[in-house]
């Protein structure tokens, strides 16, 4: 497995310092974490990395990343998302998007459509329907997430998450260690928090139509989190899309269903 | 000392096997639990406790704000506060609520506290919480992360509007408002004392010292926890170089009087466990939302993380946990004034505020302890902290000069009643 590079990219003065990860040769793949970040670079990422450039920024608030209190509204966090793009250099990438990134790489696509060549939407959020409502993941304890998050909860992933949620239990005795652990992690939902409490809803539908990029939308048919039936919104609403449903697969399809998902992927990037 | 006759007003037909079949008491408590002819009653029983406690002679009464729950049927305190400005006399009324940054403009809450305070003849204390995250972020939607800013603007922009004399515009990130001036202005100049009811978060301490602010400690989480979250603030106001002067600290405290220990324990244990096996069932997942703590809250680790809230509340104790580990303070007379004046003390509090209804407690329960209370340990606890000036208590009228209500239709009833003058 290939083991991905970390630097620093200082956008300016008074604006966010970003930790970049990065792995592999070839045209440049942007990817987007979602509320869990990057915790470990895994799943489909390593198998992107063979044929792609891959750059994972992290948000500000996760990893080494700082500088939330820059970015004031969602409109804020957009451009610096175009910020990001123009530090790395980047021409055209490829961007994928996965829940809450994937809301993001869609926002920006439909806001500058001639800067992203191609686009993956992995279960992104950013579509409300009344009859599907969109599970509220700052309203429960970590551990009661999983079962929204995976299919099988038996999975190795499954498993790892249950061990880190494990932390938030009602004693005292933490090490400082599993300490500093917490407090990345609330860092990191921190920041999801500020863009999409307590709807996750922002007017993205009306914006749709205005993405030019080629754009493939992913899901997982056993997605509880955020419903299938947003696949065919946006599918509707792009203008270039196509959608692929993963089966036997929740709503983390880069962790639970990788080597398909990562298949799917390159196949796109290729024009395919 | 002075001491504030505090209501929650918790709904009191939760049913038995309620922990089994709801997760928690707040935000998503169906209101098909709430039978409006039974609250029709409640409100009023409620009202005529805080009203009995004016009459016996407590120094305040007092009402808070919650949303969405079977904990506390407050969602307007100042339409309680309005309610006790024109059946109450004597008291000073004590609105812990308005959770200021929920309010769109927060104008709105400076004129309600300022018709209060015009209403009662200044008797008005504005308490200004942050709320709780169930309150603002789940019932009420606000951001977790931008709610202390938010809240913090909402602050200015109220006490400035309390302030000038001329209109003037407020170009904030949350409120944009081009004329500020607001009718009526309160009695008090240049405001009412204002109270910020909190957990112990040291950003609450400093905010208070700074702006000479009461800080009022609301937890039911025992008297182990409270003397070290009030130690906090002590040590705070010293290393800030503030007086320690006991006035500038309430503490909220739930108290039960019967004639004897033994009556105490039989007469209220069914209400208390009500209060505390009910009443505070929360569910740990909606109460420490992403961002609502800072992160040296969290690291201070003083304050409920999410996951340890049951922990501290004083859920499944018994009686005696519960009186020996401070969560109440109970029994005869004589008991309940040696633990007060041991409280007031070693907190260094100069305000108590007492929690005398608890849980399902009924009329004649709760009305026997005010009375015990008022007539037998409140005398006691009176003289305490009297060395010191209390700077955080509203300068009304003099009873003589506050209007009696009724009083104007009575003087001109005679008249007004008159037969009418047939034309000749």
């Amino acid at each position: 497995m290939t083991t991905p590079q970390s630097r620093t990219l200082n956008l300016g003065d008074g604006r966010p310092v970003i930790e970049v990860l990065e792995a592999g040769e070839g045209a440049p793949l942007l990817f987007l974490h979602g509320a869990g970040g990057i915790v470990a670079w895994e799943g489909m990422l390593p198998l992107l990395s063979s044929k792609y450039h891959v750059y994972a920024p992290l948000a500000p608030g996760f990893g080494a990343s700082t500088g939330l209190e820059c970015l004031e509204d969602q409109f804020d966090l957009f451009m610096h998302g175009f910020d990001v793009i123009e530090a790395l250099g980047l021409e055209r990438p490829y961007v994928i998007g996965e829940s809450f990134g994937g809301w993001m790489a869609a926002e920006m696509a439909a806001l500058r459509p001639k800067e992203i060549g191609r686009l993956a939407l992995l279960a992104p959020v950013g579509l409300w329907r009344d009859e599907a409502p969109v599970v509220d993941i700052f309203g429960m304890l970590p551990g009661e997430l999983i079962p929204y998050l995976f299919h099988d909860q038996s999975c190795f992933a499954a498993q790892r998450m249950m061990m880190l949620t494990m932390l938030f239990n009602d004693k005292d005795d933490r090490t400082q260690e599993q300490v500093e652990i917490l407090l990345t992690m609330s860092r990191g939902f921190r920041t999801v928090a500020k863009f999409l409490f307590p709807v996750p809803e922002n007017g993205l539908e009306r914006r749709l139509w205005r993405i030019e990029a080629p754009t493939l939308i992913v899901w997982g048919e056993q997605d509880r989190l955020v419903s299938p039936i947003y696949a065919d919104i946006f599918r509707e609403k792009i203008v270039n899309a196509e959608v692929i449903r993963v089966p036997e697969t929740g709503h983390l399809i880069g962790l639970e269903s990788p080597a398909p998902l990562a298949e799917a992927l390159l196949r796109w990037g290729q024009g395919q | 000392m002075k001491v504030n006759w505090f209501h929650l007003m918790p709904y009191r037909w939760l049913p038995d096997d309620f922990r089994e079949r709801y997760h928690g008491v707040w935000v998503d408590l169906p209101n098909a639990l709430y039978d409006p002819e039974r609250g029709h009653t409640l409100y009023n029983e409620y009202l005529d406790m805080l009203e009995y406690a004016d009459q016996l002679g407590f120094d305040a009464v007092g009402v808070n704000e919650h949303h969405q729950n079977g904990y506390g049927m407050m969602p307007s305190p100042n339409l309680m506060a309005a309610a006790l400005a024109r059946r109450t006399s004597k008291a000073m009324i004590l609105v812990l609520g308005n959770s200021i940054a929920l309010y769109n403009p927060p104008t709105r809450v400076a004129e309600e506290l300022a018709m209060l305070d015009v209403i009662s003849g200044g008797r008005l204390i504005a308490g200004f919480p942050v709320g709780t995250p169930m309150d603002t972020n789940y019932c009420y939607g606000e951001n977790p992360v931008t709610l202390r800013d938010k809240y913090r603007e909402a602050h200015d922009l109220i006490i400035k509007a309390w302030r000038e004399r001329e209109p003037f515009a407020w170009n904030g990130k949350y409120a944009k408002l081009r004329y500020v001036n607001v009718w009526p202005q309160p009695i008090q100049k240049p405001h009412p004392p204002i109270w910020v009811p909190g957990l112990s978060s040291i950003e609450t301490w400093d905010f208070c010292a700074e702006r000479g602010y009461n800080y009022s400690n609301l937890s039911f989480s025992g008297y182990k926890r409270a003397q070290k979250m009030l130690d906090g603030y002590w040590e705070r106001m010293a290393k800030l170089g503030k007086e320690a002067n006991p006035y500038s600290c309430t503490f909220f405290q739930q108290i039960c009087v019967s004639d004897t220990d033994e009556a105490c324990e039989r007469e209220w244990w069914p209400h208390v466990d009500y209060f505390f096996n009910r009443c505070l069932h929360l569910y740990p997942g909606m109460t420490a939302p992403p961002g609502y703590m800072t992160e040296a809250s969290i690291r201070a680790g003083i304050v409920a993380q999410a996951g340890n809230t049951s922990m501290n509340l004083g859920t499944n104790k018994s009686w005696k946990e519960l009186v020996e580990g401070g969560y109440i303070i109970a029994g005869s007379p004589a008991t309940v004034r040696q633990r007060c004046e041991e409280l007031a003390r070693s907190l260094r509090c100069g305000h108590l505020g007492l929690g005398m209804h608890i849980g399902s407690a009924p009329m004649e329960l709760t009305n026997r302890s005010t009375y015990l209370f008022a007539t037998k340990v409140l005398p006691h606890l009176r003289p305490i902290w009297s060395e010191w000036e209390d700077h955080w208590w509203p300068k009304a009228l003099p009873e003589d000069k506050r209007e009696k209500p009724g009083g104007h239709n009575a003087a001109v009833q005679s008249r007004a009643e008159r037969p009418t003058e047939e034309p000749l």
